[in-house]
């Protein structure tokens, strides 16, 4: 079921009607009903996998908090037992990261790697099914929390089963925390209206910029991409300009539907976004897209692997052979550069997500290991580094880097997007901007106005939170009826910008099959 | 120092923190422990954690561990 089908605003009234008409206590039950309702939607073969992912993950949690009450009932000077038991419980963890990442892998990448080795592909086709790296991520997460003790393990498997597969964010994520949600997901609400009203005014945001323009934004896209040997290296930037404000409007605007829709159940998720427009540096940028994902990889695989016995002998050898700050950076330059690598390929198993991991990874530990130099560049230009026109200027330098990281993660494959890359500064063909060829993509003048407009709109609405504002704080305080008009006004833009056409069907979210 | 202590002690029983000065260096503290280290600093002393922070020699020892943590509660 699409978020932006009229099936799924039927549903989401249909399993807000029936939250809050329910008493508290019951009210998640609902909210399971519902989700695995919307699972289901989605074809009969993923359940199979939503399911193996929650047994394993809650059974884990229930034998580590098991394992952990044991330790905590011996002696304190009985080390041997306690060390014992610690050890069990780092095979569970063991276990099920094998298990669940394994399953990740088979179903994500095992026909690359076949490819990779020149080995014949598996006979058999494995479903990638609706959002499983979202919840299986989300899901580990906790099992590593419940070896941490952070909080203890859930011990009713269906609320459990909740907070891995709460509908809204099945989609395209965000990755939450169990200590974050699972607490609100099974605490009654009471039918509060302001947070329907801000729930409502978040989603419509994000239908704006899914709608009115990613959407409008994707028919370049996909015309350029699609047939990319015919265009000439402008027309070709436009194209990922274009493709730049696709991917922004349609996982962020996904996002907001998300949190929205949930907002409605009163239950906040995790931010996924924070205005990565104006992002100062590409490390910068990662901080401000795609925030949960990022943060599971810091917690997960850059703190652990930073201080491994590995890194921390290569540390040793570095300091000795070079010196500086250089020398004693090193390992985590390397730790940094795997997750930047790592979440490349999350995208997916092809060579050109791999090449994406380098770029970002590759950039980001290059920052880091020649920040010395540039310190001494910036003193020596005598740069005011909290001035607008250097600010102005690293997130111009960051928009670049992000762009040409672009064209590797839409073009079909590696040579396509070299190709592109080199036509765009060989053979650019300014002309083409304004002769009336971009006018022949498949948006007419109208809609290309549209794009344009919508994009000022969401720069400016980004440009005043970015200043410390708060849209939805600041129409509290107007009049009852500009709130409504705040409601009414947006609905009537994607309503009548939003479809193209009678016949035409919303596509799905880009990020959705990852 | 105390609150430190007995948090390194919880999560691994069998290491003698008070006088060990190469727990990152000599691999005694493993991947999960780190984990677990780092996440409790962060979650019960409230501090941040920088990219430049993750190094060994802030972690080889519990005086080490205390000193970062001083450093980033200003």
């Amino acid at each position: 079921m699409s978020f932006t089908s009229g099936t799924f605003l039927v549903f989401v009234l249909a399993a807000l009607a029936a939250y809050y008409l329910t008493p508290k206590r019951y009210q998640w039950i609902i909210l399971l009903i519902a989700s695995y309702g919307f699972y289901l939607t989605g074809g009969v073969g993923a359940m199979g996998y939503l399911l193996f992912t929650t047994l394993t993950t809650w059974l884990a949690g229930r034998v580590l908090g098991a394992l952990s009450d044991r330790r905590k009932a011996l002696p304190k000077e009985d080390k041997v037992r306690q060390e014992r038991i610690k050890r069990r419980k780092k095979w569970v963890v063991l276990a099920i990261l094998l298990a669940n990442f394994g399953l990740l892998y088979a179903v994500k990448y095992l026909d690359f790697t076949a490819d990779l080795l020149h080995l014949p592909r598996p006979g058999f086709e494995l479903l990638l099914p609706l959002g499983l790296s979202f919840y299986m991520f989300q899901s580990v997460g906790y099992v590593i929390d419940c070896y941490r003790g952070k909080y203890p393990p859930e011990k009713n498997l269906a609320k459990f089963a909740l907070f891995v597969s709460f509908f809204p964010q099945m989609v395209q994520g965000p990755i939450s925390r169990f200590g974050d949600l699972a607490p609100q997901l099974t605490a009654g609400k009471g039918f509060d209206a302001d947070q329907v009203k801000y729930g409502i005014q978040l989603a419509m945001w994000g239908y704006f910029k899914k709608l009115v323009i990613s959407d409008r934004a994707g028919v370049i896209v996909a015309t350029v991409f699609g047939n990319y040997t015919q265009y000439r290296g402008a027309m070709i930037f436009a194209a990922v300009l274009f493709y730049c404000i696709q991917l922004y409007c349609d996982f962020s605007g996904g996002i907001d539907i998300t949190r929205g829709v949930a907002q409605m159940f009163g239950i906040h998720l995790a931010e996924n976004f924070r205005r990565p427009l104006f992002a100062t540096s590409l490390a910068d940028y990662w901080r401000r897209w795609h925030i949960t994902l990022g943060q599971w990889m810091r917690d997960y695989v850059f703190y652990p692997m930073s201080l491994s016995k590995p890194l921390a002998r290569l540390g040793k050898w570095t300091r000795r052979h070079i010196k500086g700050k250089l020398g004693k950076i090193i390992p985590t330059s390397i730790a940094t550069f795997t997750v930047y690598f790592f979440i490349g390929i999350w995208h997916g198993a092809e060579l050109r997500y791999f090449l994406f991991g380098f770029w970002n990874g590759g950039i980001i530990t290059a920052s880091l290991l020649l920040e010395g130099w540039f310190q001494r560049w910036r003193e020596g230009l005598r740069i005011k580094t909290d001035s607008l026109p250097w600010k102005l200027f690293q997130m111009a330098r960051t928009w670049a880097l992000v762009f040409l990281g672009r064209y590797l993660t839409r073009a079909g494959s590696v040579s396509s997007a070299l190709w592109m890359m080199k036509m765009t500064v060989l053979d650019p063909e300014v002309a083409a901007l304004w002769d009336g060829r971009m006018l022949a993509l498949g948006l007419n003048g109208w809609d290309m106005a549209v794009v344009f407009l919508g994009v000022a709109v969401v720069l400016a609405v980004e440009l005043y939170q970015e200043r410390g504002g708060h849209i939805r704080i600041a129409l509290e305080r107007r009049h009852w009826a500009v709130q409504w008009l705040a409601i009414l006004i947006p609905l009537a833009v994607i309503v009548v910008l939003g479809a193209m056409g009678g016949d035409y069907i919303a596509p799905g979210f880009i990020y959705q099959q990852y | 120092m105390e609150q430190l202590l007995r948090i390194l002690n919880e999560t691994c029983p069998g290491i003698d923190f008070e006088n060990e000065t190469a727990l990152i260096d000599d691999g005694i503290l493993e991947s999960l422990d780190i984990v677990t280290i780092v996440g409790e600093i962060i979650d019960e002393f409230g501090v941040e954690l920088n990219v430049d922070d993750l190094l060994p020699e802030n972690f080889n020892s519990v005086q080490a561990m205390m000193a970062l943590i001083d450093s980033r509660r200003g």
